[in-house]
């Protein structure tokens, strides 16, 4: 009988890690879904059946969660017969891995498919693999609580060093300089990062490899790399943390980081058109596979006064063949109304996220229309 | 369970008086035996019962083995050339020892420190309801630190969050400009307070309901007898409390404190939201980035983001906690055992076993219910069938 204590303890563990959604729990703007009837003449329009009936599952990052309801809403006010399920509980790799599995008709991932990940796909979606679209897009915003500094302003430069913990009080000549006419005080810096894994922390890690490698020698993966910082969990455990101790700066989606004061990067505020300007500069398409639209920024292009140098993309991630034609069709509809220009602008006014260009909006429909 | 005969079985006992002990009650349980006509009840009922106990084994086995199976396959690939495990979670790690090293670490002295605090409030309060406090305000003390065990752990999280971690901070920055020297306090101070100390503080709160429940079981069994007697030769009631109630209550403290500490090892919710973790070996107590990783907190972190052999990786972190799990329990029995043992050697009619020693380990509310049920026999001082080992029997009958 003494086995059942550490039976029930195991059971626990594995119950909790279950349960736990432990990406960015963005809690942002009261979601009272505006379905928008008016269809904008302008713009991509993706034409819905009424008729559909069935259910989409899916499930993955959380960060697009906020958007997933809204689209679930907007989509389901006009198309009644078909209920959206999605499960923000699982993360960007917990979707993956069920989608993988062949649980979900789409994954919400805030990375696209690895090469590993894109050959596994092609016994679930035939020969033509899976296919990211990059539907969802907001910035990383870098928050700070500085008592007396209403305004912060930093640099590429300097906010790899303050990341990478070379920099550690805050009235250091480098961020006096990125700060001309501003008093900082001599508090010491304290980093705020994720402890959980998340998409948050692989979008700021690409940022600072790509714009400053001789300061952040670190990989850019989807945990913070180096001890040292305050690890929190969850972008609101970001946010309290940085609202809880002074001389604090920490990163979390823009769209979660509620009343925390954001510092200007390279002097541009976030900003949704910033955020777009970035994409329309600085991403470029790098397919895995015919069709494929994953996103590659190239941060060296993500300058100038209108362009917001930190974006986060995430993605929904489908096969380019269904198993079953009614679950290909309903989630070709249900992808593509959110791959139009009124879905981007309902995940804008809901969930604070950028609008994708039209540009892109259209390839990810012309991809669309080739699944089948 | 045999409840009725055993209630009635120590009743009658009662009634003749001084039975010497364990011979009443084999006496009694024969006769029980003999009167018993087996009716379609039994059957089913023992079916229950037994398909009750079967499946706890067949559960247990079931998350042995899944554990097993799902770990192994992260437990020998090569952590340093897998493209699955050299980013991500399990980056910068050569194997998965080196991974789980410190996280075993971290699960220990989060739940050492943990005890430090509960064990000796919890046992302060049971004492306090069992012997020191008058009757209306011990049972409602009780049922406040019963309703403790109630409050979910994500709101022990948040409160330490909201509450605990300023709380502490000028506490840290007071120990960090003074005792800075000794190793536990020092480091860089924290300055959002998501420390090590703060996360095992809200622990400690977490386990005093199941150390203080069955320690107060434990001390209000104490014999009256013994308990007068020790007035009786002129002892205070701390003096009464420490030589009749203590030695008595000794292995019921050290099962419950190790209750606890199951408790305390297992917990993830409120240590993944309060502590700044990292996956290091630090003794450090108030440091913001020096706080040692546990093995439950890492799994509920960095589980949702896992890819397939990551998952797996975290799985044997998982298997590891239910080794040192079973570890605990394992310690926390032959100490039980040990102390047994050796006042039995001593002979003196006090040999009666612990209650918690013939019983499960495991949800704090079936060992007090249990508890409930075996004090009616040990009041009059009878063991019956029901719940005495061999051993016992013998050892008694000395």
């Amino acid at each position: 009988m003494k086995f059942k204590n550490a039976a029930a303890t195991g059971a626990v563990v594995i119950a909790a890690a279950l349960a736990l959604s432990a990406c960015s729990s963005s809690s942002s703007t009261g979601s009272s879904t505006s379905a928008a009837t008016s269809s904008a003449s302008a713009g991509v329009v993706s034409p819905l059946d009424s008729t559909l009936k069935g259910t989409i599952t899916a499930g993955g990052s959380s960060a697009q969660a906020n958007a997933e309801t809204a689209w679930t809403a907007a989509y389901v006010a006009q198309v009644a017969g078909v209920t959206v399920n999605y499960d923000k509980s699982q993360g960007s790799g917990g979707g993956v891995t069920n989608w993988l599995a062949g649980s979900y008709d789409f994954a919400g991932s805030d990375a696209p498919l690895k090469a590993a990940q894109q050959t596994s796909s092609q016994t679930l979606c035939g020969t033509g693999g899976g296919l990211n679209f990059p539907v969802y897009l907001d910035g990383v915003a870098l928050i700070y609580n500085l008592p007396g500094v209403s305004t912060l302003n930093l640099s590429t430069d300097t906010i790899a060093k303050i990341f990478n913990l070379s920099i550690t009080t805050w009235n250091d000549p480098l961020i006096a300089a990125d700060n001309p006419g501003v008093t900082l005080p001599a508090t010491t810096i304290t980093t705020v990062t994720r402890s959980d894994g998340s998409g948050t922390t692989q979008n700021f890690a690409n940022f600072l490899s790509a714009s400053d490698p001789t300061d952040w020698t670190y990989p850019a993966t989807n945990t913070w790399p180096i001890a040292g910082t305050s690890a929190q969990k969850g972008g609101s455990g970001v946010v309290q943390a940085v609202g809880a101790g002074a001389g604090t700066i920490g990163y979390a989606d823009h769209s979660a980081i509620g009343k925390a004061t954001a510092a200007t990067i390279n002097k541009v505020a976030f900003s949704q058109d910033a955020a777009t300007a970035a994409f329309t500069a600085g991403a470029t398409t790098v397919p895995t596979t015919t069709g494929d639209l994953s996103q590659k920024f190239d941060y060296s292009k993500l300058t100038g006064a209108t362009i917001y140098p930190i974006p986060l993309i995430s993605y929904q991630i489908v096969c380019s063949t269904f198993k079953d034609a009614t679950q290909a069709s309903l989630t070709k509809s249900y992808v593509g109304y959110v791959a139009s220009t009124i879905g981007q602008q309902i995940a804008a006014k809901n969930a604070g996220s950028a609008p994708i260009p039209d540009s892109m909006l259209t390839q990810i429909q012309a991809s669309l229309a080739n699944v089948k | 369970m045999q409840s009725a005969p055993t209630s009635s079985a120590g009743s009658a006992a009662k009634a003749t008086g001084n039975t010497p002990l364990g011979g009443g009650g084999s006496k009694d349980s024969t006769a029980t035996k003999r009167s018993t006509r087996v009716r379609p009840g039994d059957f089913i009922f023992r079916g229950l019962s037994t398909g009750s106990a079967v499946l706890i084994m067949v559960i247990l086995a079931g998350v042995a083995l899944f554990l097993i199976i799902s770990a192994i396959p992260a437990i020998t690939a090569d952590w340093s050339t897998n493209s699955d495990l050299n980013t991500g979670p399990t980056a910068a790690f050569p194997n998965f020892w080196a991974y789980v090293g410190p996280l075993i670490w971290g699960t220990l002295w989060s739940a050492a420190i943990a005890l430090l605090f509960g064990a000796p409030i919890g046992i302060g309060i049971a004492l306090f309801i069992s012997h020191y406090a008058p009757r209306r305000l011990a049972s409602l003390l009780g049922y406040l630190v019963d309703l403790l065990a109630a409050v979910p752990s994500i709101v022990f999280g948040l409160w330490g969050i909201i509450v605990i971690r300023p709380f502490l901070l000028p506490l840290s920055d007071w120990l960090n400009a003074n005792l800075g020297w000794i190793p536990l306090f020092g480091g860089a101070v924290t300055t959002t307070g998501s420390t090590i100390l703060a996360g095992a503080l809200v622990l400690a709160v977490m386990i005093l309901p199941i150390i203080t429940s069955i320690s107060r079981e434990i001390f209000l069994q104490t014999p009256r007898l013994h308990e007068e007697a020790a007035l009786a030769l002129g002892a205070t009631r701390w003096e009464m409390i420490r030589l009749a109630v203590f030695p008595y209550a000794k292995s019921g403290i050290v099962s419950a404190t190790l209750l606890g500490l199951g408790r305390a090892l297992g917990e993830t919710m409120a240590i993944a939201l309060i502590i700044s973790p990292a996956i290091l070996v630090s003794v450090r107590l108030i440091t913001e980035g020096q706080n040692s990783q546990t093995i439950a907190a890492n799994i509920a972190l960095n589980f949702p983001i896992a890819t397939t052999l990551q998952r797996d990786a975290l799985i044997g972190t998982g298997l590891m906690l239910f080794v040192i799990s079973l570890a605990v329990n394992s310690i926390a029995r032959a100490i039980v055992g040990g102390k047994r043992g050796k006042r039995k050697k001593g002979g003196g009619k006090s040999s009666s076993p612990s209650p918690l020693s013939q019983l499960p380990s495991g949800d704090a509310a079936v060992s007090i219910a249990l508890d409930d049920v075996t004090r009616e026999g040990r009041a009059t001082d009878v063991d019956t069938e029901a719940h005495i080992s061999e051993d016992d029997v013998e050892g008694a009958g000395k």
